[in-house]
């Protein structure tokens, strides 16, 4: 049974005015991987993770919770009593459900990327407690009015800190953030950069080939709306990566993972999910990822003896030391 | 009622029903590849594709002044322009042209306009007999379902359910029958039906304004016999399908062929009129081996308030070539139970949008990925995401 979209509408909205993020991110959580890594707090120039690798294991538990309530007979009487979803779904409960593994996992994430900057002599700051997500869900569904509410609150903790440039790391916040920001905030004057850009752009090589090859999937975001293909192509060839192309649905082709819509209909966007995976699994069994969202829908489908792997920590084994 | 809860059913009914993903999956894949192929051998047609775009901008820019044209070369060719602003008036005109004759035979090309208007059903509800003789049309038609692709309408049927729905209609089709063997079988059924019509119905995928034709793109070989047998040929069109001058609507039907992964077209039929000669004593007569009637209905349908919506406008520039549904992740696992009565996937939410209601497209926009895959694909480069993400904005929360 299909969920009552329009509450889970109403809850991401909600969620997202009173803490900042679809899903009420602790402090400590969204910039824990920063522990020890002696980055200075702000600078003109940031890492700017827009929380979504931090929100992951919460936005996957949240999802499997959506999809067992569409699935078994509990879940669809609750939601036939009209029960709204944000009375359904304890986040507090949800939050401490995410093992600490799952947010390491994620964390080395963001711990890889931070390392190739600073190996590639990239000066960079970072806003901890004070840096916001992006609000590209806002802007996905629709919600053009809460958007531009957000992200003037984006803007202004930017000015506040006096940032004038941030470097970005997932799809989703660099489109939002470098393209359509200047839509909506005609005064946004904040240079945003990729990570995967400025690390290509600095001709890093890794020497020998590492034996180690993988399918490459484009995230739409990245290829057709920033035109950034060729990049982490030429990162991966220069740390020895063999990068396997799947015919016709790769580059600006490239096929979604379904992940934009798993909020409002979690079965339909596995499906798709399920589709993506039956095609680039025939290739290789190493699938590398470079968005986030791509990582959470298909390692919630993918079968046990597929690895899903973000880029940069294939890069870091080369681009790391 | 709950619009956006009765779609996500809907989607859900289609994920669950085993033959329409069988359908789906075993037709999409040939679809990508042959349009794929297409290009690649015939590379021109992505620089026509940009030269229609330009042409057909132009042309929406002054579409009152190109509707205008039309109707009078169609006049000129010694045809009859109707100019129709909705469906009531359509179906008006069209009883008009059919009269009150006893029941008729009338045979029909595919054509979506003629879904948005409700042709057959009106026909068949006053008695007479009709039947569809594009082959994936005639399924939809004897499963009472809705066309589940702009050019592919039965791409959801496989072969199990085609033999099932003929065998409905009377054919000798048989279980274990291969798929040459019952074409044949639907052709020795349909060659009757054209020998005998009274009426043929068809649409138009482009229409000329300088000269008052329509280019019609086939490749069963129907069209031609659906227009040229029977005594009276009815042509119901959108009028976001005229092009300037002949040569134009020619380039856009090359580009809607080329796209749908139909390249060379077996058939492109021009068609200015009725069939004349005058080989005896140079006197004029209408009416010899084709129709002696020619009528053309404009249908606006939604189209001309929509040339005023910042958003929608984009989408009249569609010519219906379908890449954007077989491409797109979302319809390639629904179809077009993703879409309103007539029209799905990315094009077709939008469509929805112009020729049945918004609040319908909102729903249904909220179930796209917003992926940017369909745009990539659209030979007029039609920004969808762009158009679909602002119905979602317009969903009443």
């Amino acid at each position: 049974m299909p969920l009552p979209i329009k509450d889970v509408i109403r809850m991401i909205i909600e969620n997202t005015r009173k803490s900042g993020a679809p899903i009420p991110l602790p402090p400590e959580i969204a910039t824990g991987w920063a522990d020890g890594m002696d980055i200075p707090r702000g600078g003109e120039t940031v890492i700017y993770t827009g929380l979504l690798y931090q929100l992951l294991p919460y936005l996957n538990a949240s999802i499997k919770k959506l999809e067992s309530l569409e699935e078994n007979a509990v879940g669809a009487t609750l939601l036939k009593l009209g029960k709204i979803i944000s009375k359904v779904i304890d986040i507090n409960k949800l939050i401490s459900s995410v093992s600490r593994d799952e947010l390491e996992k994620q964390y080395d994430v963001l711990r890889s990327i931070a390392i190739m900057l600073r190996n590639a002599d990239i000066e960079y700051g970072y806003l901890y407690e004070d840096e916001m997500y992006s609000g590209v869900l806002l802007f996905d569904m629709g919600l053009d009015d809460f958007f531009k509410e957000h992200i003037e609150k984006v803007y202004s903790v930017l000015r506040k800190n006096r940032v004038k440039r941030i470097i970005t790391i997932d799809p989703h916040t660099t489109h939002v953030m470098r393209t359509v920001y200047p839509k909506y905030l005609p005064e946004y004057d904040i240079e945003v950069k990729n990570y995967l850009e400025i690390l290509s752009s600095k001709g890093l090589n890794g020497g020998m080939k590492s034996g180690v090859e993988g399918v490459i999937h484009d995230p739409c975001y990245y290829a057709r709306f920033q035109n950034i293909i060729d990049e982490p192509r030429q990162l991966l060839n220069a740390a020895g990566v063999t990068v396997l192309e799947p015919p016709l649905k790769t580059r600006k082709l490239t096929f979604c993972c379904g992940g934009p819509i798993e909020s409002i209909s979690p079965k339909l966007s596995r499906n798709i999910a399920e589709m993506r995976l039956d095609e680039l699994k025939n290739i290789n069994r190493r699938i590398i990822v470079l968005c986030p969202i791509c990582y959470s829908n298909f390692s919630r489908v993918a079968d046990r003896n597929l690895v899903i792997e973000d880029i940069s920590r294939l890069l870091v084994k080369a681009f790391g030391e | 009622m709950d619009i956006l809860g009765e779609t996500a059913k809907e989607l859900y009914r289609a994920l669950d029903n085993k033959e329409i993903q069988t359908g789906l999956k075993r037709s999409i894949s040939n679809l990508s590849i042959s349009v794929d192929r297409v290009l690649n051998v015939w590379p021109y047609l992505e620089e026509l594709a940009s030269k229609v775009r330009e042409i057909k901008e132009e042309t929406l820019n002054n579409l009152d002044y190109y509707i205008d044209l039309t109707m009078r070369n169609v006049k000129r060719s010694h045809g009859h322009p109707y100019f129709a602003r909705n469906r009531e008036e359509a179906l008006k005109i069209l009883d008009e042209i059919i009269g009150d004759d006893s029941p008729l035979l009338i045979v029909k090309a595919k054509s979506m306009v003629t879904e948005e208007v409700g042709i057959r059903e009106h026909l068949i509800s006053l008695g007479h007999s009709v039947y569809e003789t594009d082959l994936g049309e005639l399924l939809i038609q004897i499963s009472r379902d809705k066309p589940m692709h702009a050019i592919a309408p039965a791409i959801h049927i496989p072969k199990e359910g085609a033999i099932e729905l003929l065998r409905r209609l009377g054919l000798n089709v048989r279980e274990g029958m291969n798929i040459e063997e019952i074409v044949m079988e639907v052709r020795s059924f349909l060659r009757r039906k054209f020998v005998d019509a009274d009426i043929g119905i068809s649409g138009a995928n482009v229409v000329a304004a300088d000269t008052g034709s329509i280019i019609l793109i086939s490749n069963e070989g129907n069209i031609r016999n659906t227009t040229s047998l029977p005594p009276v040929h009815i042509a119901v069109t959108g009028v976001e399908k005229i092009m300037p001058t002949l040569s134009d609507a020619f380039m856009q039907a090359l580009v809607q062929a080329g796209y749908a992964g139909l390249y060379p077209p077996t058939y492109l039929s021009i068609i200015a009129g009725p069939s004349s000669t005058a080989d005896i004593e140079y006197h004029r007569v209408y009416g010899v081996h084709g129709p002696k009637e020619f009528h053309m209905i404009l249908y606006d349908g939604g189209r001309l308030s929509a040339i005023k919506d910042p958003f929608l406008s984009e989408q009249l520039l569609c010519i219906r070539c379908g890449r954007c549904q077989a491409e797109c992740p979302v319809w390639g696992l629904t179809g077009n139970i993703w879409g309103g009565n007539v029209y799905g996937g990315p094009m077709g939410i939008v469509w929805t949008a112009i020729v049945e209601n918004i609040s319908l497209a909102s729903a249904l926009s909220l179930f796209c990925l917003v992926c940017g895959r369909c745009m990539e694909v659209c030979p007029m480069k039609i920004d969808m995401p762009h158009i679909i993400r602002n119905l979602k904005s317009r969903l009443n929360l």
